[in-house]
């Protein structure tokens, strides 16, 4: 679904994030661990080329979407995030209704028409996102009076709204309780049954096992360790991952 | 995870301790500087607020008489005999502030959204930035000069209303900038990157989600330069004049200085007709009109700030539906 070979991202010269070479497949999720600073979340950026908004970040290699390189000046980053989502550590509602804020986006790209698309869309999406019972009633009011979870799960049914074919997760729980961190797990396993490449970048070890099917270490800028999760937690092949896992750095 | 921060908690106070540091004499000294701070201040905005205060009722009071008198409001003014009136003059003060954020707005919204999403951060863009703020200090008789050396004399636009606009648009259009530049930087870095991860365009993102969340601060903005151009005398004197031809609000004839709308007439404003009275008025009611404009005036500019306010919270809960 969505490859990097060799991908580096360097900020004003400096190179953060080393050769990195990651393969994620439809309907997984894959979880990007490692310590603060080690690049996952620059790595992630990467995947919808987000890094392109920072002023003096430089990223080489290839990306290879559906088998072809998007990391190029060419590409359309309007169409190319549209089908590739991305999630915020910080619940970023819009400062509209809760409707207005899931169809904002799929009405600019033209994805919907007419009132009955759009409601068709919202409920969807909603549902999708575990929202839609408990804010059904109220989609004409704003999305700031939701709570920090609800507006997280409302960033999640936002981005599949687009319907897209790969999510990028940025640390979706960080900020909110156990309660809302549980919800919003089962919600990342629902998207990849539905055939959704997830990606999930989380300083949560718990979350990774619990949550993802791979999983990915990252220590000071370079891919250390991937596999499957159960492989990664219970046998360890690099020194460093384990001493990550046993809580003796990070 | 955070090493041995658990068992580090108590040791300050012990060690604080043996230095003979004395904690019930530390907070009862910071809760009485606590406590002169707050006297301190609340005497300082009860000051400010006690001037201010003594302006205003005295301005009214002074100009209750002619502030509720109709024929003062719309009546003719008057160059040697007493009972003129201020019509003209207030019509041609709204008209100007109306032109004047017609021009200023649209150009500061654009100078503003440029300097703070799309300007690179270079030089350039430093010195673009210092020079609006130069530009926002420049003495109104200054540009009151330049607008009758460029707009009147050399454009051949005579003394006329337009030249008044175009002169205070130099003015607002720093100001305006500068608060709406500030407003947009003040949006969450978050939300811009959400919005330009759904593979929204930067225009799409300005317009749809950071200037409705810019919006109240934009309004502050334009209140703010309103009541400069309301109370601004020095720079019109020159540019927009200080005649008031009587005005006939059913000729429609854009050529005619008569006509309201022809943006090519003289028009004396309030602020300027306060000046004119004073220095050169012969009239012998000359201290009443005077008097009861600095009144008028003082209530259109509350009135204004009321209608701006009211209009930017409509426009605010319909882009956001608070």
């Amino acid at each position: 679904m969505i490859e990097t070979r060799d991908l580096t991202v360097s900020y004003g010269g400096v190179e953060a994030l080393h050769a990195t070479s990651l393969e994620f497949q439809a309907g997984q999720v894959t979880a990007l661990i490692g310590p603060s600073g080690c690049g996952k979340s620059t790595f992630l950026r990467c995947l919808n080329l987000m890094n392109r908004e920072i002023p003096g970040c430089c990223v080489g290699g290839s990306i290879l979407y559906h088998g072809r390189d998007v990391n190029t000046a060419k590409e359309n980053l309007f169409e190319l995030r549209k089908s590739i989502g991305m999630v915020f550590q910080q619940p970023t509602p819009f400062r509209k209704s809760i409707r207005e804020n899931i169809l904002f986006a799929p009405k600019r790209h033209g994805l919907v028409a007419g009132r009955e698309q759009e409601d068709a869309l919202v409920e969807e999406s909603l549902r999708a996102g575990a929202l839609w019972d408990e804010v059904k009633d109220k989609l004409d009011k704003s999305a700031c009076a939701l709570s920090g979870g609800q507006q997280q799960r409302l960033c999640i049914a936002r981005t599949l709204a687009m319907r897209p074919d790969v999510v990028l997760f940025d640390e979706p729980c960080s900020a909110l309780d156990p309660i809302s961190t549980y919800t919003i797990e089962e919600t990342i396993r629902a998207i990849a049954e539905r055939g959704i490449c997830a990606i999930i970048v989380t300083h949560n070890m718990e979350q990774a096992a619990r949550v993802s099917d791979r999983t990915a270490f990252f220590y000071l800028g370079d891919m250390v360790e991937t596999g499957d999760t159960k492989q990664i937690f219970s046998a360890p092949r690099d020194a460093r991952l384990a001493d990550y896992l046993t809580g003796r750095f990070g | 995870m955070a090493k041995g921060s658990g068992n580090a908690a108590p040791a300050p106070a012990s060690a604080s301790a043996a230095r003979g540091f004395d904690m019930a004499a530390h907070v009862r000294r910071i809760n009485a500087q606590d406590k002169a701070a707050t006297v301190v201040l609340t005497l300082i905005v009860g000051f400010v607020l006690l001037i201010l205060a003594a302006i205003v009722v005295y301005v009214l009071a002074s100009g209750a008489g002619k502030l509720f008198d109709l024929g003062f409001l719309t009546g003719k003014p008057q160059q040697f005999k007493e009972g003129g009136g201020i019509g003209p003059q207030l019509f041609n003060s709204f008209y100007l502030l109306v032109l004047t954020l017609l021009i200023s707005v649209p150009i500061s919204l654009g100078a503003a959204i440029f300097l703070a999403e799309y300007a690179p951060d270079n030089r350039a863009t430093a010195i673009a930035k210092t020079l609006i703020e130069t530009l926002s200090s420049l003495p109104s008789i200054v540009v009151g000069l330049f607008g009758f050396l460029f707009f009147v004399l050399y454009l051949g636009w005579g003394f006329s209303i337009i030249a008044g606009a175009v002169a205070l648009t130099m003015f607002n259009v720093p100001i305006l900038v500068r608060v709406i530049q500030q407003a947009l930087e003040n949006v969450p870095r978050t939300q811009r990157d959400a919005a330009l991860a759904m593979g929204l365009t930067r225009w799409e993102t300005t317009i749809h989600v950071l200037l409705p969340v810019a919006m109240p601060a934009i309004v502050t903005g334009i209140v703010l330069s309103a009541g400069r151009v309301f109370g601004e005398a020095a720079a019109l004197i020159f540019t927009a004049g200080q005649s008031a031809p009587m005005l006939d609000f059913t000729n429609f004839d854009l050529s005619s200085p008569a006509c309201p709308w022809n943006v090519f007439r003289p028009a004396e404003t309030l602020a300027v007709h306060i000046w004119k009275i004073n220095s050169e008025g012969v009239v012998p009611d000359l201290e009443a009109v005077s008097n009861g404009t600095a009144a008028v005036l003082l209530v259109c500019i509350l009135a204004f700030n009321l209608l701006a306010r009211l209009v930017g919270k409509l426009l605010e809960r319909r882009m956001t539906s608070e």
